[in-house]
């Protein structure tokens, strides 16, 4: 397969429910290999959109495609892995039992002892009910029967809730390897460090639109704030002079501590010894990558 | 075929591990075919012939409930807990999904329709033909497919305790207003009216009349027939109008 083909396509989709658009007008290509993250707050339309790459849910307008057909054509539900959130296993049968069942949807599937690995899970516990399972040890056997069909393109929605981060740690190391072998992944989250850390890619949903696009340190880059702070005496009234300041895009005090915002730190840190403004514990600091991001996604609330 | 077969196989599996399933109807037809075959007796009527009728009341009672409750149920559940979503998303088509209940469930009937049968034969000694054994067991097993398909109505349900009261509270006033514990005839004659318009009746008259050496009448034949596609349709429009929304 050729490592820049298309695997999901979505052209100019939208998804009304009622009078809410959950999502408006979006248009994404997502190439064979990558591991994509859909990230946003709640109701950001992650889940709708991965829904309709899903085929669970049509879009009200617009097309989407998976590996060149529609979502919920058989030979892509063959070729697909997925696992949902709030699906819990089926009760009344074994691991071992649930893994055999799944196993026979698929015209190509792993051996079953490869599934079985897959869930991580001791012997013992692959005789267990699955309904007895901890919360954990069900996502990880959700993610054991998502790679059942040896699936080309995987989703996941929201992957780690519930997992403890022995698990997480696991579970990413997973699907690194598998993108590694052309495997096309697609998940949502809320946490940022997770999209950073685990994709290649980063879309950014508010509101049921795309508002960022790009590798995680072109998104990080487009969204952390530096920060330099520093005290002063309360005797002696240095605002009209910090307001003069410039490259400033925020000042906040707070008591007798002047903390300012500013894309460039090393400028302003110059400018501030230059002009010998009396301050002391002069501290800079990289914005905090989830603040900046509870940021970016207030500012973009604020311009709509 | 192989996935139909697996997956009606998984569905006998889980039907016979549930607890609920063994104690409704199994253990309860069992019991109440002793308190009223052993307990509460009168002399009114031939014993032999109430221990037959009786026997066969009690296993259309155990297959009715299992087909609305057990299955309606289920279906609720498996919805509830994403199970079916998850399906969608998988190869596996929504017809064998539906196809390994229905053989799953008729499979299972086969098993409790035999255990009571044999439970009727330690208990009461009671004594048919060849063929009346079998042909009732026949009938009983066509018979269910009404309450297959109610089951599949209940199935509809968004909730667990809506699908579990409904269903409890049909198959209760089903069974004793269609004569299953307790001969119409006893009963006031409005009620017997009722009586004799809802399945559970027919379900059972058929029974009751073969094991008295009859052939099943066109009537209950006919009745059970139109309360079937009556279903089915319902059921279909419901499941289209949630798909719908």
């Amino acid at each position: 397969m050729n490592m820049d083909s298309t695997v999901i396509q979505l052209n100019n989709v939208s998804k009304q429910f009622g009078n809410k658009h959950a999502v408006r007008h979006i248009s994404l290509n997502i190439t064979s290999g990558s591991i994509v993250a859909i990230l946003g707050p709640n109701g950001a339309g992650k889940t709708t959109t991965m829904k309709m790459m899903l085929g669970l849910s049509s879009p009200s307008s617009g097309e989407v495609t998976v590996l060149g057909m529609a979502p919920d054509h058989k030979q892509v539900r063959q070729r697909m892995g997925v696992m949902l959130q709030d699906v819990s296993v089926m009760d009344g049968l074994t691991v071992r039992e649930i893994i055999r069942m799944v196993h026979s949807y698929y015209p190509t599937p792993l051996d079953t002892d490869v599934i079985e690995g897959l869930t991580g899970l001791a012997p013992a516990a692959l005789n267990r009910r699955a309904e007895k399972l901890s919360g954990g040890q069900k996502r990880s056997l959700n993610f054991a029967l998502a790679m059942a069909g040896d699936p080309d393109v995987l989703f996941f929605d929201e992957p780690t809730v519930g997992m403890d981060s022995e698990t997480r740690r696991h579970f990413w190391i997973q699907i690194r390897a598998l993108a590694q072998q052309g495997k096309t992944v697609v998940f949502t989250t809320h946490y940022l460090h997770e999209a950073d850390e685990a994709a290649d890619r980063i879309i950014l949903f508010n509101e049921g639109s795309i508002v960022a696009d790009g590798t995680p340190d072109s998104i990080k880059g487009g969204i952390t704030k530096r920060t330099l702070s520093f005290s002063f005496s309360s005797d002696l009234d240095i605002r009209t002079q910090v307001e003069g300041l410039s490259g400033v895009d925020k000042i906040e005090y707070r008591k007798n501590r002047c903390i300012l915002h500013t894309q460039d730190t090393d400028a302003l840190i110059r400018h501030i010894i230059t002009i010998q403004l009396p301050v002391q514990e002069i501290r800079i600091e990289a914005g905090q990558l989830d603040d900046a991001y509870a940021t970016l996604l207030e500012t973009i609330k604020e311009d709509h | 075929m192989s996935m139909l077969l697996a997956q009606s196989r998984v569905e006998m599996l889980r039907m016979s591990r549930n607890v609920y399933f063994v104690f409704w109807s199994l253990l309860m037809p069992v019991l109440f075919y002793i308190l009223y075959t052993r307990i509460f007796t009168t002399d009114a009527v031939d014993a032999q012939q109430w221990n037959a009728h009786y026997l066969m009341s009690m296993t259309c009672f155990s297959v009715m409930g299992s087909s609305i409750m057990t299955l309606g149920i289920r279906l609720v559940q498996e919805r509830v807990h994403g199970w079916v979503t998850y399906l969608r998303v998988t190869p596996l088509p929504n017809s064998i999904y539906f196809g390994g209940k229905m053989i799953g469930q008729t499979f299972i009937h086969l098993c409790s329709i035999i255990i009571i049968f044999i439970s009727g034969y330690l208990i009461n000694g009671v004594s048919l033909t060849a063929s009346q054994w079998i042909g009732s067991a026949l009938w009983i097993l066509a018979g269910s497919l009404p309450f297959l398909a109610l089951g599949t109505c209940i199935g509809t349900f968004r909730r667990v305790d809506t699908a579990s009261g409904l269903s409890n509270a049909l198959y209760l006033s089903l069974a004793l207003l269609g004569g299953m514990w307790m001969p119409l005839d006893v009963m006031p004659d409005w009620l017997r009216q009722i009586g004799s318009w809802l399945p559970s009746h027919s379900f059972g008259n058929g029974a009751w009349v073969l094991i008295a050496g009859d052939m099943p009448h066109m009537r209950d034949i006919l009745l059970l027939a139109a309360y079937l596609v009556g279903f089915m349709l319902l059921s279909t429009y419901i499941r289209s109008k949630q798909k719908e929304a």
